[in-house]
């Protein structure tokens, strides 16, 4: 059997849509409770709710195309990291401070030569 | 002399046919494309290599091949029959999966969603090609573009069609750079190209990513529960990594366990290719139709995410909806890519992301639905 008379042989038509329909409404589900996550909690924890916190680049660099002023602007931001630093410690700490882009900025900042590497996973700023 | 030619007899050289040496030659170009192009080497590799295991021709009897009982390759082979290693991969998947830019942009998982259609459109066209039902949602499920969770559900619904689809699923996941782009740019616009997302960001409480693989469970597996072995692991595996208190278990699920049964997932799946039972013409439909599912899958994001736009004051940039199918980062990847070369400051990654993350729970999901369709 083949073509439409075997998709209704088999009750295709009825698969499709129903699974379709599932997962959908699944995912949409589950969209619609992560987007309204934070205000339970807030209500559960019943502490005051801080205004939304929002991204914003420092000043007016452009992080990506300026890594110059990337590397200067940063790297008084790390000095709790000691000397040598793994990258991941570097993200976490860009995380920490709400810095745009963490992941390409320390890729443009590694590209522009301003992560220097020092072998076992270790970075050092330029000097 | 009557003893050497026996020998002669028995080995590979004499035994092989064209069969062996055509497979043969796809097991080199699987490692010539991974190491030299470096396409998936994660997973064309050990594939690549596994199919040149899997087609030495040997003596049958001497419990060598991945199909005959008692052999070292069909003992590791089970954990693929099994469903073991799918599961583990998803384990660690979970533990490397950062789903804060989701939570952060919650109406992106419906592109998630949405790159699953292709799952459904290739499973009624398998079924008026003439597939059975169950081989049919097997081979749909390739439009998820998730290697683990084809095997996962081909295991359990069509254990004879491994080989086909899981060499498909990876090849298509592979080909992400070839297939997506064309599709992409000929569904959109450059204006809906240029679209850019906003930068700005909510911040994830900790609370939050701790909370979302319980509640991500416990709504999807209650869904389906036929999803329970994929995304069981996986949101337990997010929890360890969210909870901060396992690091050791999270760091070792997200590299020691998951690289484990990504080796021998691929080795035993590329070694289940037997020329003889892999060459049919049931494989050649398998891989027109699981190009067409991921074509349809990519396909699908994008118009849903144009549809989305007709509703939304702030408009979504289309090419996310390609990042929907679960190829997680392959796809998510290409998306920034594509973006970044109308728009060389369109930096589209972390939207992607949450789309892709969205993927892998929404195909798993569909996994879960097949399976219970088919136990009827």
């Amino acid at each position: 059997m083949l073509g439409l008379q075997a998709i209704s042989a088999h009750n295709g038509w009825a698969m499709a849509i129903t699974g379709t329909i599932i997962v959908m409404g699944g995912l949409s589900i589950l969209a619609l409770i992560i987007s309204q996550l934070h205000k339970i909690i807030g209500f559960f924890t019943n502490k005051k709710q801080d205004p939304p916190h929002f991204v914003q680049p420092p000043e007016d660099i452009d992080v990506l195309n300026d890594p110059e002023a990337a590397a200067r602007m940063y790297k008084p931001l790390t000095a709790d990291l000691g000397d040598s630093f793994q990258l991941a410690d570097l993200y976490r700490v860009f995380e920490k401070k709400n810095l745009p882009h963490p992941h390409l900025t320390i890729s443009a900042l590694r590209d522009a030569g301003h992560l220097l590497p020092l072998g076992n996973g270790l970075f050092s700023w330029k000097k | 002399m009557e003893l050497f030619i026996e020998f002669l007899k028995n080995t590979g050289y004499y035994l092989a046919d064209i069969r062996y040496v055509f497979m043969i030659c796809v097991g080199i170009l699987f490692c010539f494309l991974a190491t030299a192009k470096k396409y998936e080497p994660l997973l064309l590799l050990p594939i690549g290599f596994g199919i040149i295991i899997g087609n030495i021709p040997f003596f049958r009897g001497f419990g060598l091949g991945i199909y005959e009982n008692n052999s070292v390759l069909h003992y590791l082979y089970f954990g693929v029959t099994s469903g073991l290693y799918p599961s583990l991969v998803f384990l660690g998947l979970g533990a490397m999966t950062d789903f804060s830019s989701m939570l952060a942009r919650p109406k992106l998982m419906l592109l998630g969603a949405a790159a699953q259609m292709g799952i459904y459109f290739t499973l009624l066209s398998a079924l008026a090609l003439g597939f059975a039902p169950k081989e049919a949602a097997s081979v749909a499920i390739i439009g998820g573009a998730d290697g683990p969770t084809s095997i996962f559900l081909t295991a359990k619904l069509a254990p004879q069609l491994i080989g086909p689809i899981a060499i498909a699923a990876y090849s298509y996941m592979a080909l992400i750079p070839i297939i997506q782009p064309p599709i992409m740019r000929l569904l959109t616009t450059r204006k809906e190209r240029l679209i850019r997302m906003p930068d700005t960001e909510r911040l994830i409480s900790r609370t939050e990513l701790l909370c979302f693989p319980i509640i991500g469970v416990i709504l999807c597996c209650f869904l389906a529960p036929a999803s329970i072995p994929l995304l069981g692991p996986f949101f337990f595996g997010n929890f360890m990594k969210e909870s901060r208190v396992v690091d050791r278990l999270a760091k070792t699920a997200s590299t020691s366990v998951i690289d484990t049964a990504t080796i021998f997932l691929g080795f035993t799946v590329g070694a289940s290719t037997q020329a003889d039972v892999f060459l049919t013409v049931k494989s050649l439909g398998i891989f027109l139709l699981g190009s067409v599912a991921f074509s349809i899958a990519t396909a699908s994001g994008i118009i849903f995410a144009k549809i989305m736009n007709i509703f939304l004051k702030e408009k979504i940039n289309p090419l996310l909806g390609a990042a929907g199918v679960s190829a997680v980062p392959g796809s998510a990847r290409e998306v920034h890519l594509v973006g970044l070369k109308e728009d060389p400051g369109n930096y589209l990654l972390m939207h992607a992301m949450a789309c892709n993350a969205s993927g892998v729970i929404g195909s798993a999901i569909c996994a879960g639905v097949l399976w219970s369709f088919m136990m009827r």
